[in-house]
């Protein structure tokens, strides 16, 4: 195999050459900018130091803005996790037509984020959508929905849960699958209840996919931005205005690249202690 | 015991449905509204009657008015063209740089594959806006480059590729070399076609996540030639907020394409998916 000195980084060099422009590059660039601002007259940058980053922790609209972020977290990765391993198990049991129950788990996953926000705000809107129209049918009190700042993070975290756990399942149903029938069955001839056997048995054996779901989820879920972008602009009351809407605006609405690019970066600092702190947890809990 | 079992079955069943109810609620409500009279869709949503739920009066009067007074065959014919040199490239050169770290030994691998792994870890949203300012400095701004070549290597595919080539054997690829094979003609005549399995799962997911591209196509177009189905959807709801009829036809349309090219790959998608998430 004297001959083949070259031939790996060849067969290498497209893939290795777009990850470095596309995908390396742009973090590099995206820390230089948060160390520059813009002037408005041209495009003359200054270099500024830590000066977008420091602007931000005096900034009211920031540490509102992380708020919303966390608040959105804390909730919606264990709801959104909860939920796929409920539904994970429920579509692991042997029933006549589970594969149907599969097939139709699966539609979210090519329906849009966008297009569930959009199809979903319909639905919800408080005048003239439908389930205000069953609520007053059931007689219970119609809802503003989005128009409300105490319920518009929590429409968001249902339809984003809406659109994500049959995706997280498929995960978790993979790994449930992989159990072997004849742990729960000595499981059984030793008497254990379903609850242990579920301790003892199926989450210990499951930790490897839920972890990945946690932490993907995590990271999906931090990011998350078409749905403020689309149905609340951040509103009401920047009750929505999360980080990644945050930056954006601060890069096209209000065009200030350099407090856009040190939100970003604060941002995946944030995200990696948080997904080191998750790995920690998920491998010590027995 | 026998008769707490078909209990218990009837109560899954119950939940399956709930759940089934609603994940389909959203997707039946754009269809049943897609096909009504612009003047029908909200008549009947107040107070709840059968009428809510079931279309008395049936049009394809939205989908027509689509493709022939919004263009939406362009509309079309971008997000297809993106999705589906996506899936080609992708799948050239990310089943490329696999074969090379699976069937290969050279000096900088690790660090190669380290380097992979890392990009796959990056979530996009993270580089949007810097990638921005490099497609602007590129020109590429309103074109199909920028929203195809940022996308074509996937750091996820090479992985998915990798693992499968891993398991393929050495001797297959010595035989072929004995009898004076090139390592293109090895890849392309002998590698490619065993790894039909991987290539669906891997061309399933390059194409669903360009066929959901929002942020991307929201930043790098802004003419109307270069319109991809998610912005177009999202901008119709602002800038035509009362045809509701045809916004629901275009969401259905958007829906249905790639259902009809899932479900019968499902397979290989479910496979695809949890490659990626469970082994190493």
């Amino acid at each position: 195999m004297a001959k083949v000195k070259y031939t790996p980084y060849l067969f290498l060099l497209p893939a290795v050459l777009l990850l470095l422009i596309f995908k390396m590059y742009p973090i590099v660039l995206g820390f230089k900018t948060s160390l520059y601002t813009e002037s408005f007259i041209g495009n003359i940058e200054s270099f500024a130091g830590f000066d977008n980053y420091t602007g931000l922790f005096t900034d009211t609209v920031f540490w509102k803005s992380v708020y919303v972020t966390l608040f959105l977290n804390v909730f919606i990765n264990p709801i959104q996790v909860v939920l796929s391993f409920i539904l994970a198990i429920l579509l692991n049991k042997k029933l006549k037509g589970i594969s149907l129950f599969r097939s139709i788990n699966l539609l979210p996953v090519v329906v849009s984020l966008p297009i569930a926000c959009i199809l979903w705000n319909i639905m919800l809107s408080p005048e003239q959508g439908i389930v205000n129209s069953i609520l007053n049918f059931l007689h219970l009190p119609q809802q503003p929905f989005l128009a409300s700042q105490h319920q518009a993070i929590w429409i968001i975290i249902a339809i984003a849960t809406w659109k994500g756990v049959g995706y997280w399942s498929v995960f978790l149903l993979a790994g449930l699958q992989e159990v072997p029938d004849s742990l729960y069955e000595a499981a059984n001839i030793d008497g254990a209840s379903k609850w242990e056997q579920f301790k003892n048995v199926t989450f210990p054996l499951m930790k490897r996919p839920l972890t990945f779901v946690t932490v993907t989820d995590t990271v999906t879920n931090f990011l998350l931005f078409a749905p403020m972008y689309l149905l609340t602009k951040g509103g009401p009351q920047n009750s929505t205005n999360v980080l990644m809407l945050e930056s954006y605006n601060s890069a096209f609405v209000y065009s200030d690249p350099g407090r856009a690019s040190a939100i970003v970066m604060l941002l995946l600092i944030l995200i990696l202690t948080i997904i080191a702190l998750q790995f920690r947890m998920l491998r010590s809990k027995v | 015991m026998a008769s707490t079992k078909p209990i218990k079955e009837i109560a899954y069943y119950a939940l399956h449905i709930l759940i089934v109810l609603a994940i389909v609620s959203p997707l039946l409500f754009a269809l049943v509204s897609s096909v009504r009279p612009l003047n029908d869709i909200f008549k009947y949503v107040s107070p709840v009657t059968w009428r809510t739920f079931i279309p008395t009066e049936i049009t394809l009067q939205a989908y027509v008015d689509l493709f022939k007074e919004w263009a939406f065959g362009t509309i079309l014919f971008n997000t297809l063209l993106v999705a589906v040199a996506t899936v080609l490239f992708g799948i050239i050169i990310g089943s490329m740089a696999a074969f090379s770290f699976a069937k290969f030994e050279f000096k900088g691998k690790s660090l190669l594959f380290g380097f992979v792994l890392l990009t796959f870890m990056i979530p996009f949203e993270v580089i949007a806006i810097p990638l921005y300012r490099l497609i602007d400095q590129l020109n590429w701004i309103d074109s199909y480059y920028a929203l195809i070549v940022p996308a074509v290597a996937n750091g996820l595919v090479i992985f998915l590729y990798r693992q499968f080539f891993m398991d393929l054997p050495n001797a297959l690829i010595e035989s072929a070399l004995l009898d004076g094979a090139r390592w293109w003609k090895i890849y392309t005549a002998i590698i490619m076609p065993l790894c039909k399995p991987v290539s669906i799962s891997a061309g399933l997911m390059l194409f669903i996540s360009q066929w959901e591209s929002f942020l991307w196509p929201l930043l790098v177009t802004h003419s109307q030639k270069f319109r991809v189905i998610q912005v177009a959807l999202s901008d119709f709801t602002t800038e035509h907020s009362t045809l509701w009829n045809e916004m629901f036809a275009m969401a259905v349309i958007a829906v249905i394409i790639p259902i009809l090219i899932l479900l019968p790959l499902q397979r290989y998608f479910v496979q695809g998916v949890t490659n990626t998430g469970i082994k190493e």
